[in-house]
């Protein structure tokens, strides 16, 4: 791995593309403008002084990304096929999603571009808002997804679903925190935590009417109704990692797990 | 020739056949535009069942080697997801141990697959087939 913008004495350098094939570029970068709820009100209102806050952010935003050359000192001049800028304004977050795709047949990439558009557009929305709302935060400008060009294709991961549930290793049951009085550690797995929405819970033997699997399922479902879905028939368990039925006995301390039918492999 | 395998069959000589299996990320699924998959497992209890799995092939033939690789996170379509490797004196051993080894992953580790498609994301379901493939050595 090494950085095509600097030489071998380590002096920045621009790449010679001239030898590069032409292929369809694209890439898309987003970033957020988190603001006060009363200002994203006004925003979405078209209330501010300045009048129409998105179409400005939008116009300076694609304006930008045609004169990333200018700004970025190693940058190519590009003759961009297309230039997009959405926003997406977020109630519950209280703030503006800003997303841009740049995209054309050439011989480098367009990230710089589609970040310079994000960047300037966030900018243009602050500067718009900051009669009502100083203390507005420009966050998370990323890249999200490229394609074309020889280093390949590239897509950001998505930072939603944990991909594992949990610490242990192999041949240890994962201990968490212990409960002062009796309990099992309950673990939701996979596409169950997602339909239950839950992925720990801690139960207290007491509130078992049967020490066993049937008797924790029962006690979850009064806990809540969401619950009722682990008596589902495809729903599986294991007893500190190792598979059981509805009649296996639960004791102080033990690590319940309730998945779906397995699919790996 | 490289077999991916040679620190297996290092020093040794009573290996007849080794027979491996690869399983890979298709880009069809229960969708036909899979761009990707996210593989979540159970850490612990996955590394106990593979585990397991060997030693119960391990008990049933003769065996000389057992390797089982499980990879876990976000794949994309033509990534190894699973390799199987049995080393024995003879072919049939071998090739039997793997197909055991891959039916009984298949329906007993806590691996899920969650499929990333152009139509959006969803959790894989189980095949009944599977169920029946893993019958078969009961």
């Amino acid at each position: 791995m090494h950085l095509t913008h600097l030489n071998t004495r380590g002096e920045a350098n621009m790449v010679d593309v001239g030898d590069k094939q032409e292929t369809r570029r694209e890439a898309v970068a987003s970033g957020r403008i988190v603001m006060q709820p009363e200002t994203l009100k006004l925003l979405s209102e078209g209330e501010l002084p300045k009048g129409d806050v998105l179409a400005t952010a939008r116009i300076a935003g694609i304006q930008a990304a045609k004169r990333t050359h200018e700004l970025i000192p190693l940058c190519h001049s590009l003759a961009l096929s297309k230039v997009s800028v959405e926003f997406d304004i977020d109630l519950a977050e209280s703030c503006v999603h800003v997303t841009s795709l740049c995209r054309l047949n050439g011989r480098t990439g367009v990230e710089m571009e589609a970040l310079t558009a994000v960047s300037v557009a966030c900018l243009t929305l602050y500067d718009m808002c900051k009669a009502v709302d100083k203390g507005m935060r420009i966050e998370a400008i990323q890249l999200d997804s490229k394609q074309g060009g020889q280093r390949g294709d590239y897509q950001r991961m998505s930072a939603q679903a944990p991909i594992v549930t949990g610490d242990g290793v192999a041949g240890e049951v994962s201990l968490g925190e212990r409960c002062p009085s009796p309990c099992v550690r309950v673990k939701f797995l996979a596409e169950l935590r997602e339909r239950v929405g839950e992925s720990e819970a801690v139960v207290s033997l007491d509130q078992l009417a049967s020490r066993d699997i049937s008797g924790l399922k029962a006690a979850l479902a009064e806990q809540d109704s969401r619950f009722k879905q682990l008596t589902d028939q495809r729903t599986l368990c294991a007893i500190n990692q190792v598979m059981a039925n509805d009649d296996a006995l639960v004791t102080d301390d033990d690590e319940v797990a309730f998945f779906p039918p397995v699919t790996g492999g | 020739m490289a077999y991916g395998y040679e620190d297996t069959l290092a020093g040794r000589s009573d290996i007849g056949a080794v027979v491996s299996f690869t399983g890979l990320v298709r880009d069809f699924n229960e969708t036909p535009d899979v761009t990707a998959l996210t593989l979540e497992h159970y850490p612990g209890m996955t590394e106990r069942t593979l585990k397991e799995i060997g030693e119960q092939a391990w008990q049933r033939w003769s065996l000389q080697a057992v390797r089982i690789i499980h990879r876990v996170g976000y794949l994309e379509p033509g990534d190894p997801i699973v390799r199987v490797l049995v080393a024995s004196a003879h072919r049939r051993e071998a090739f039997k141990a793997c197909d055991f080894i891959m039916d009984f992953l298949k329906t007993q580790a806590p691996f899920w697959k969650k499929e990333h498609s152009t139509q959006g994301e969803y959790w894989v379901k189980e095949r009944h087939s599977d169920q029946q493939d893993a019958e078969r050595w009961r």
